[in-house]
């Protein structure tokens, strides 16, 4: 009998993941990217879903090739030394500017930084868009009598983004050095990068990097001198989409199983180890150190109504420049899919998914909205991780749908009733609608209510990802799925 | 406070009120089917759900709590589309035949309500357990609510069930193993209490049906008290249950009161009165079992006089029957030789408490648990003696509660403590005194309390100065730094709260042990507050009450002593109270060996197989002309030595109520007729009293009546009234009708005045000693499955759980001896031998051993000697020196 919060993963724990121990050489992508790619469908009991290669798609394995990445805003807060073909050293870093953010800020008051990061706009870049400064004030200001912890979410799980695979393979020291200001900024002593398995290179790198900075007195005891202490761990997950939200991830962290918890508490008070944590996604710390050297309102300047700054996006291999690209908030979707991605390769756009598979489908009329959270939100999408896939007039709907409930009911945690038997059922219904004969027709009523159930009584965003991305097939596409009701 | 519209009607509500409780609160069912009022809310069924200011978002109502406006709807027709949508996900592939055989259950009224039709679709490859005693397992039915698991872990703190695989695949299963006997599982069977379908179900309700009848009682066994509600049919006891609203267990029990009930109904219940004959025995009726009572006693007392009468209450009666059999003694028999078993337990305790703090009870509540920063957890073993304590202290800790156990064992709380000191059997004394002497050494003191409430500071001081934590550390085989860290934990904490049991009390220094822990809680200030105290463990349902009521020499009811109430009770009881000092259990059986013993009566204590020095106790028993055994079972008394039998019924057959260790009083209602010819201990007494012309005295129409009674002679109880303890119960002193009972005792004086003294107590050893010859230390205690004499528990399904006594030996010592795990061997002391298997056990050090004494087979009160404590004799049962043999007799190498 001893603590659980202190125990290893238990065997019970361990059969929640699907990737523990697992070879990733040679295992072909599940991904959303792969499939609309025309990869073979799944059947395996081991899925992958999403290598984070969905600009070379139908991927398998694993490979360091780089995509192409280019910078389309006027500052580049995120992409511009990897644009720029910089390696991951530290001294690539240094010699490109990085750095001198962390400098500065040890020289001032930890509130300082904190300033800066509310007065920039800037918003959670993993999905929920929430204020970072808001949540940096809230752990800041929690008081405890333990230490305080910061998680870095590296759990780039959305099938379609490898946006922050590539900030972390390629340029590990912005996540550093952004993470060492938010610890200074809140108080906090140990961080842990969070890295999901699938992402074997952005482990390498960055424990290089951690240790590079460790040499360099960028890390551990007194940081450059200041007195601050601050340390960082990569942790590497087994293996399941949901660790990405941060409930979950925290109990993953902690060797518990990885159910999203409801909330309140929020992590900001009872976090790690029930201790404050600031969670904050790869891309939203990397933004810091451009943010504290030039300021907040620099970074405020740029960007569109409630969505300020940049956002880097990650488009599928059916464009004819698929790629990294560091957009600014506003461009209108437009643009990025006809002139940053060059159109598709094959046919003409059916659909586009921003932002993962678990948010709605953007239809070819809807393409003026622009990039910006409010905006995509408001016709039933999402920005998400910044992941773009689009799709062309070869993916049939409902193959599609069963793909993505395939996905959701794969990685649905099982905690809550309809996300955990819902999501399969719909599966099931939607595997017969996608066989190729299509002749199994069901009554849209049971559909109907089901994906109800899943939109608006789910636990967390999985379950209501699912129904949303089923709701908005069903109202964009429905005249395609008119032929599978009975 | 917060105005909030529900269904279409203006409401206000505390801040922090959930939806779900709001509703409750106004009469409205949301149905729910993974919430359960004892654990943190889930949100994971769903089926909570409620419309909040019209967004198609749901919010589940278990979790969520009230905002300034809200606007809720509780049943919209999306709500309701909503949950039947949900109940036939859970449903498919869900067996009908469960829905249709158990129609009460939760999920299966659910089903009904909303008109959703269970489809047995694929039968699932699931966890089944049916090789459990208690417990039946069916996890095809689980509907993965995960209720079991969060009640083990966030209730029981055992952390059994875990749910395993994710998704639509998650399956809920123990820890490890095929079956919950090879988990950790305590069998407390708070699982299948909360689970809404059955799948975790109580073996006798799937064998016997469910009951159908309920009444709400006491549990008979450990001091705890839990209040349980008792499931009948067919005057047979199915089900016991956890209430939630009992004020100490608060919706949980343990595997004795949960399911160890079984020996009501035994086949081997003696439920005929009978007489002795020669080697035989006759059935008689009551009658003439009553007159034959009678008159042997009036024979006895006009040939040898009262005071070779004794008489031995019982900690398993009630209180009014205990007050009956002291009031027998004094009025009828006109002796004070009347004990009950406190003398063999909590006596040093009752003792060294009222030296110091002029109270000997616990001077605090279990509801304390939840308030204390810091326990010192001394001799007591609570996961498994008294395991509702236990889990309170486990997930007190759980949530940063510090923990130091004293104990020469490691115990399941060793592994929550911040500190274990793991000292010598017997060294009580010196330790605590090391304790001291580093809280005053380092300033730990709580000066204001020193001044204002406490004396004999300075003696104190120049005394304790001597005893350093390097002294004790030889005597006590623990380190000193430990003993230091110790002292700065308890004394560091805002409010810190001691446990203790035998292991402080069955030594010849009990009494002063018991003095050395207040000490400690005098130095500190932890008395008198929320979350501290001196809290003795109780190890029977009624012991406080039994001892309290005045089976005890000494003391009349109220544990006043016979001087002090000699007025108040001669004039209550119409009769002139004995003049002479009375004997107490362990002289009681002196006197018998001196043959100035001429009758025993000996009412549910079977003091032939539980008193130590088996050899000397039977051989004074033997002298006894009239041994009078009143019990449930024919017992190693009174087949060795009794003369007449007269068949008792449980407290499940009988009213009354119990004193539990935190001085509350509860009821105790009868639950199914008393079974056969059996009476209560109650009637029984009356009627003898009766036969011997005490008419007057001894009329009574029903336990109430006693217990009017008894609240006439004692003041601290008199507000204590059967109409306000119909649930609750009430802790005294609670003089009047008004007054709310004293969960806490000293909060601003103590009875004898604004201060207690610090004693100075010097450590005198035990002259049970090891040596080559006996090179072993052997300490004993219970076990979780059995019970005391094994009386009860051995005859329920416990004993499957756990079947006879071992001698537990450190695996070091085990190899050494080469001895198989398992093996039985005899243990040999300087009084006598036994003979037990013996067992592996890596919580003990080397050179101690530890053995349980529940079995007759065993008899391991063969062994223990006849040492007793300095000031109230009782016995030395926590040290024995014993050596090893194997069977073939030759000694083993030590």
């Amino acid at each position: 009998m001893s603590h659980p919060i202190h125990q290893p993963v238990t065997p019970d724990v361990d059969s929640f993941y699907q990737l523990a121990g697992c070879d990733l050489t040679d295992r072909p992508c599940d991904g959303t990217a792969c499939f609309v790619a025309g990869a073979a469908r799944c059947e395996r009991d081991t899925r992958v879903y999403c290598l984070g290669r969905c600009f070379a798609a139908p991927a398998r394995g694993l490979d360091r090739t780089r995509p192409r990445i280019e910078v389309h805003s006027r500052e580049a807060i995120v992409l511009g030394r990897l644009a720029r073909g910089g390696d991951a050293s530290l001294v690539a870093y240094r010699n490109a500017g990085g750095g001198s953010a962390l400098k500065k800020a040890l020289s001032l008051k930890p509130e300082d930084v904190l300033d800066a990061v509310s007065v920039s706009g800037l918003r959670g870049r993993g999905g929920a868009a929430f204020s970072t400064g808001t949540k940096w004030a809230a752990v800041a200001k929690a008081a405890t009598p333990d230490e305080k912890f910061i998680v870095a979410n590296a759990d780039e799980g959305d099938p379609g983004a490898y946006v922050d695979r590539f900030l972390m393979e390629g340029d590990p020291h912005a996540l550093i050095e952004g993470m060492t200001l938010a610890a200074y900024a809140v108080g906090a002593q140990r961080g842990w990068i969070y890295l999901r398995h699938e992402y074997p290179f952005a482990k390498e790198s960055l424990e290089q990097a951690i240790a590079d900075a460790h040499a360099a007195g960028l890390l551990g005891n007194d940081i450059l001198g200041s007195g601050f202490h601050f340390d960082i761990e990569v942790f590497v997950g087994h293996g399941s989409y949901v660790c990405g939200e941060e409930t979950a991830l925290l109990r993953s962290l902690a060797g518990q199983r990885p159910e999203p918890a409801i909330r309140p508490p929020y992590a900001s008070e009872h976090g790690h180890l029930g201790r404050p944590t600031l969670i904050n996604n790869v891309e939203t710390l990397a933004t810091v150190p451009w943010i504290f050297e030039h300021g907040g309102e620099a970074y405020r300047a740029l960007g569109h109504a409630q969505s300020r700054g940049t956002k880097a996006l990650s488009l599928n291999s059916l464009f004819v420049r698929p790629g990294l690209y560091e957009v600014e908030f506003g461009m209108p979707v437009r643009r990025i899919v006809e002139e940053i991605g060059g159109g598709l390769r094959r046919s003409s756009l059916k659909g586009l998914i921003i932002g993962g598979p678990l948010a709605g489908i953007i239809p070819p009329h809807l393409l003026d909205t622009p990039l910006a959270f409010e905006e995509l939100h408001a016709i039933g999408a999402a920005v998400g991780h910044g992941g773009v896939i689009a799709f062309d007039e070869s993916t049939s709907i409902a193959a599609l749908v069963h793909h993505v409930l395939a996905f959701g009911s794969y990685e649905s945690c099982g905690k809550c009733t309809p996300c955990r038997l819902g999501s399969q059922r719909l599966e099931k219904i939607f595997e017969g609608l996608a066989a190729s004969d299509n002749s199994q027709k069901v009554s849209q009523d049971e559909v109907r209510a089901l994906v109800a159930a899943l939109r608006c009584a789910s636990l967390c965003g999985h379950g209501v990802g699912i129904g949303e991305f089923v709701d908005s097939a069903f109202r964009h596409y429905g005249k395609e799925l008119e032929s599978c009701w009975k | 406070m917060l105005e909030v519209t529900v269904n279409r009607e203006r409401r206000t509500f505390r801040e922090g009120t959930t939806i779900l409780a709001a509703a409750r609160e106004l009469g409205i069912d949301i149905p729910t089917l993974c919430h359960d009022e004892r654990l943190a809310p889930n949100g994971a069924c769903r089926l909570c759900i409620v419309e909040v200011n019209s967004s198609d978002r749901y919010v589940t109502a278990c979790s969520t709590q009230l905002a300034d406006g809200m606007d809720i709807r509780t049943a919209s027709p999306g709500v309701e589309a909503t949950r039947r949508t949900m109940l036939a996900l859970l449903a498919a592939d869900y067996p009908c035949e469960a829905v249709n055989s158990a129609r009460e259950k939760p999920f299966h009224r659910l089903l009904d309500q909303y008109g959703v039709t269970a489809s047995s679709g694929e039968s699932r490859a699931r966890f089944t357990d049916t090789r459990h005693p208690y417990l039946h397992v069916n996890m095809e039915q689980c509907i993965t609510c995960t209720r079991c698991i969060r009640i083990c872990d966030e209730v029981q703190g055992q952390f059994v069930w875990k749910a395993w695989n994710r998704g639509a695949e998650t399956e809920v299963r123990p820890h490890h193993g095929n079956s919950l006997i090879e988990s950790d599982c305590v069998s407390c069977g708070a699982c299948a209490d909360t689970c809404p379908t059955g799948a975790i179900e109580d073996r006798a309700v799937i064998e016997h049906g469910a009951p159908d009848t309920w009444t709400r009682t006491t549990c008979p066994y450990c001091g705890t008290g839990c209040e349980m509600l008792v499931g009948t049919k067919n005057d047979r006891i199915i089900q016991s249950l956890p209430i939630l609203d009992a004020p100490v267990s608060k919706g949980h029990l343990c595997v004795k009161g949960r399911y160890a009930f079984g020996f009501v109904h035994s086949p081997e219940r003696a439920t005929d009165p009978m007489i002795r004959e020669g080697a035989t025995w006759r059935k008689v009726t009551w009658p003439e079992a009553v007159q034959f009572v009678a008159q042997r006693l009036g024979e006895i007392v006009a040939t040898h006089g009262a005071d070779s009468i004794g008489v031995l209450g019982s900690a398993r009666g009630t209180n009014e029957e205990n007050y009956l059999a002291q009031k027998f003694a004094r009025v009828v028999l006109g002796t004070n030789n009347v004990d009950c078993c406190a003398r063999v337990c909590h006596a040093p305790t009752a003792a060294g408490m009222k030296m110091t703090l002029g109270t000997g009870a616990a001077t605090n509540s279990f509801d304390d648990i939840e308030r204390a920063g810091a326990f010192l957890i001394c001799g007591c073993n609570p996961t498994e003696n008294h395991p509702i304590v236990g889990a309170r202290i486990k997930q007190a800790v759980l949530r940063g509660a510090k923990l130091i156990v004293i104990d020469p064992r490691e115990i399941e709380l060793t592994s929550y403590a911040s500190v274990h000191l793991q000292l010598r059997p017997g060294t009580n004394v010196p330790l605590l005194n090391a304790i001291a002497h580093v809280i005053v050494e380092e300033g730990l003191v709580d000066a204001a309390t020193l001044r204002e409430r406490v004396s004999d500071f300075e003696a104190f001081r120049e005394f304790i100065a001597e005893w350093t934590p390097e002294r004790a550390a030889v005597i006590c085989g623990v380190n000193a730094d430990s003993i230091r860290q110790a002292a700065r934990l308890y004394a560091g904490s805002e409010a810190a709260m001691c446990f203790h049991g035998l292991g402080m009390t069955e030594h010849v220094q009990g009494t002063e042990g018991v003095i050395c822990l207040v000490n400690l809680a005098l130095l500190t200030g932890n008395f008198g507050r929320p979350g501290t105290g001196v809290n003795p463990l109780r190890g029977q349902n009624n012991v406080q009450g039994s001892a309290h009521m005045g089976c005890e020499p000494g003391n009349l009811t109220g544990y006043v002593s016979i001087e002090q109430g000699r007025d108040v009770f001669e004039i209550a009881w119409a009769a002139q109270l004995p003049r002479n000092k009375g004997l107490n259990l362990m002289e009681m059986i002196d006197a018998a060996g001196d043959q100035r013993l001429h009758a025993l009566w000996a009412i549910g204590y079977d003091v032939a197989f539980t008193n130590p020095n088996a050899a000397i106790t039977k051989a004074a028993l033997d002298q006894v002309g009239l041994v009078i055994v009143q019990d449930l079972f024919f017992n190693e008394l009174a087949r060795d030595f009794g003369h007449v039998f007269l068949p008792a019924c449980s407290s499940f057959e009988k009213d009354g109520t119990f004193m539990n260790s935190e001085r509350r009083v509860q009821r105790v209602r009868t639950a199914v007729n008393p079974v056969g010819q059996s009476r209560a201990d109650w009637e029984i007494i009356c009627d003898v009293a009766k036969a011997m012309g005490h008419r007057e005295q001894f009329e009574y129409d029903s336990a109430e009546a006693i217990w009017d009674e008894v609240r006439s002679v004692w003041k601290a109880g008199a507000g204590i009234s059967y109409a306000r303890i119909e649930t609750h119960g009430l802790q005294w002193p609670c003089p009047s009708d008004e007054h709310p009972g004293t969960p806490i005792l000293h909060m601003d004086s103590f009875p004898m005045g604004k201060t207690a003294p610090l004693k100075r107590i010097d450590f005198h050893p035990t002259t049970e000693v090891a040596n080559e010859e006996y090179p072993f230390l052997l300490t004993t205690g219970r076990t979780l499955y059995q019970f005391n004499a094994g009386t009860m528990t051995m005859r329920t399904p416990n004993a499957e759980l756990r079947s006879t006594d071992t001698v537990d030996i450190s695996p070091e010592d085990l190899a050494r001896l080469s001895f198989r795990d398992g093996e039985p061997v005899q243990l040999r002391s300087r009084h006598g031998s036994a003979i037990l298997p013996i067992r592996s056990d890596s919580r003990l050090k080397s050179g101690e051993l530890f053995a349980t004494f529940h079995s007759t087979d065993v008899s391991l009160n063969q062994l223990t000697g006849p040492h007793r404590d300095n000031h109230v004799q009782t016995p030395e049962y926590k040290i024995v020196a014993v050596a090893l043999h194997q069977l073939s007799s030759e000694p083993a190498d030590a």
